[in-house]
């Protein structure tokens, strides 16, 4: 194996070897490193509301069947028949109370239990030939949820995943908890890009210096009621424990003024007021950021922002949830969801939704011009000129490493972790430190279950 | 298709196809059909002016994401999620976008081509309206490095006789792909 040790070293003085952005070597390390402990996201709880609905999700190329079992409780299923390793789910959502095997028929309550098994006195011998009692399919390895966003580990031993996102969890409420019933998802949309999955990762992390130049055609359009891109610089970038994101700079104004200029209700406000914290209130009303694009290390994006829908003034915010599903070093799944507070009135959330998709996802105006970009630097970086050049991510920074500009502190920025006024690549850099982190880290290696003790090892049911 | 809900078509037209396909050598078929085709051109050619010129005001322009359900399941698109979910307004700013300088996605332009068949018509519950359903299967290769990516749909469309000729005052367009396999859809279908 190649000593990537120079590598992780450049990453972390800001100085990225073009390479990373597609290699195969370091995919497949990043497979066993990056994707074999981190907290993945697989889907949300408003995605399988009743019991026996179900949506089925990869981690890389493992299958899981992410279901609500009859007693309510969300549990993440591989989708391999412990026979011959055939798929027992082969829709992508739906409900069922039993999911059966097509290749010989072992059927599987939701709840993960083997409790069809055809012939088994005959074929088995019976309990003496093939303890059916007590026998599962394979949990995921580890599972846990926050505000609904349901997560899987492959690490049987991850750390908690409320100490895994620490005081990300306060920028992640402004998408998910903007009232007491959370968030609901719809979609995702999935397509394919021929990208590596770090860029769109790096890019919500903090990226407002592309802003306005690649969305330069959104605002010339009229889409937003601020005319000048430029204006992105006023914002600020953070960091905070797993993740990090942008925020644009509101207006003077009161907290109500400052959310209803982004196109909030008065009543969505008031649900706010009670749900955030004072920091998080403080923000916006005092601090006078919105957030918009933020990443969770590893591949879980989400953006925020506040578009005109109609021929009018009026703006709509719109949240989405995204997912850069790694495909191999040069290809990414998308999933991409609209997200909504639960409480917000219907004609709200049909607004929303369409603020959603004229800016994100598949067709969205913002995005095609992003992904644009990611192919063209993905192709570009397969080569041996990518090998020497080191790309500067040192925005942010000068030569002997001092910053540019200050943190804010405390009284101008209420939430934790650092925060920076203006461009900067600190998020990024954030980012892939976290990735050099965990590529220099061997995983330690999983245990092996034999499909006679299946079910012998412990079943993790998220919280929710 | 028509059972197809859409979070935004509230506005759309509610007309319906009656009766079986018209014979292939029947007037309106033959109006359809050539309608049709002339889009299809102006698509390839991306003359998005004039495409939209041909869309009634009260268009309602749908592309559900298609889902892999179990047989039965009695749903195949994901609930209250589309690809494209849009009124004139929202068709319009896209338009708009791709004769700014910097639509970079478009620029250099891709090689598109809409191949169209499968051109079936239908007589209306109104006589000013004719539903046609249609397939098409868009190739677009952009550069020279990755190879074209294909798209393929039907599509149910309604006309509508207007003063100005006949205008499209419904698409709704069903993939074939649950995953969609182009960078983006920076195109219309």
């Amino acid at each position: 194996m190649t000593d990537q040790s120079g590598v992780l070293a450049d990453v972390r003085r800001g100085m990225i070897p073009a390479h990373i952005y597609n290699d195969r070597e370091l995919f497949e390390l990043e497979k066993e490193r990056v994707f074999g402990r981190s907290w993945v996201f697989v889907a949300h709880e408003s995605e399988i509301p009743n019991p026996g609905d179900y949506v089925v999700r990869r981690v890389l190329q493992d299958s899981f069947i992410v279901t609500r079992d009859e007693e309510g409780v969300i549990r993440a299923h591989f989708n391999m028949c412990l026979h011959r390793g055939m798929q027992v789910c082969r829709a992508e959502m739906g409900n069922a109370s039993h999911f059966r095997c097509p290749y010989h028929g072992w059927s599987y309550r939701n709840d993960g239990r083997l409790v069809g098994l055809p012939f088994h006195g005959e074929a088995y011998g019976g309990e003496a030939g093939f303890k059916r009692k007590g026998k599962r399919l394979l949990s995921a390895p580890n599972l846990a949820a926050y505000n609904g966003l349901i997560f899987i580990s492959m690490d049987q031993d991850a750390e908690p995943l409320e100490d895994f996102l620490g005081d990300f969890r306060f920028y992640l409420d402004y998408y998910t908890r903007q009232s007491a019933s959370g968030i609901e998802l719809r979609g995702p949309q999935r397509w394919r890009v021929k990208a590596n999955w770090k860029i769109g990762a790096e890019n919500f992390a903090g990226d407002m210096y592309h802003t306005p130049h690649t969305h330069a055609s959104v605002v010339e359009i009229g889409l937003f009621r601020e005319p000048k891109a430029a204006k992105r610089k006023d914002g600020c970038t953070y960091w905070a424990g797993s993740g990090g994101g942008t925020t644009y700079k509101l207006p003077t104004g009161d907290l109500d003024e400052r959310l209803r200029y982004v196109g909030y209700p008065q009543e969505m406000v008031d649900r706010m007021k009670q749900t955030l914290s004072e920091d998080q209130l403080r923000v916006v009303g005092d601090d006078g950021f919105m957030i918009s694009a933020a990443t969770i290390y590893p591949n879980l994006s989400f953006v925020h922002n506040w578009p005109k829908v109609a021929d009018t003034d009026q703006v709509l915010p719109f949240i989405s949830i995204r997912q850069w599903q790694p495909i191999s070093e040069d290809e990414t799944e998308v999933l991409s969801w609209f997200a909504v507070d639960a409480e917000a009135p219907e004609e709200f959330k049909a607004l929303s939704y369409k603020a959603y998709l004229m800016c994100f996802g598949s067709t969205g105006m913002f995005e095609q011009d992003d992904v644009e970009n990611w192919v063209s630097l993905t192709n570009t970086a397969a080569g041996s000129m990518a090998r020497r050049l080191l790309l500067n991510s040192r925005m942010g920074l000068l030569e002997d490493g001092t910053e540019v500009v200050p943190p804010l502190m405390r009284e101008q920025f209420h939430g934790p972790g650092v925060a920076h006024v203006g461009y900067g690549e600190y998020g990024q850099r954030a980012l892939l430190s976290h990735w050099a982190d965990h590529m220099e880290r061997p995983a330690r290696s999983a245990p092996r279950v034999d499909a006679s003790m299946a079910g012998c090892i412990p079943v993790v049911a998220a919280r929710s | 298709m028509s059972t197809i809900r859409s979070a935004l078509g509230a506005h759309a037209s509610r007309v319906q196809r009656t009766g079986r396909t018209l014979p292939f050598n029947e007037e309106r078929h033959l109006i359809a059909h050539q309608w049709l085709v002339d889009e299809a051109w102006l698509l390839d050619a991306q003359a998005y002016e004039e495409w939209l010129d041909l869309l009634t005001d009260d268009i309602h322009y749908l592309m559900p994401v298609r889902v892999t359900t179990a047989l039965g399941a009695g749903y195949d698109t994901s609930p209250g999620m589309a690809h494209f979910d849009e009124d004139k307004y929202s068709l319009s700013r896209r338009v708009a976008r791709f004769l700014t300088e910097h639509a970079w996605t478009e620029d250099p332009p891709s090689r598109l081509r809409h191949h169209l068949s499968n051109v079936r018509t239908f007589a209306a519950d109104d006589p000013d309206h004719l539903v046609v359903e249609s397939a098409t299967l868009l190739f677009r290769n952009r550069g020279d490095v990755r190879e074209g990516a294909l798209v393929s749909a039907g599509r149910e469309d309604l006309l509508r006789l207007t003063p100005d000729g006949w205008k499209l005052a419904r698409r709704t367009i069903m993939a074939d792909d649950a995953v969609i396999r182009m960078q983006n859809l920076a195109i219309f279908l």
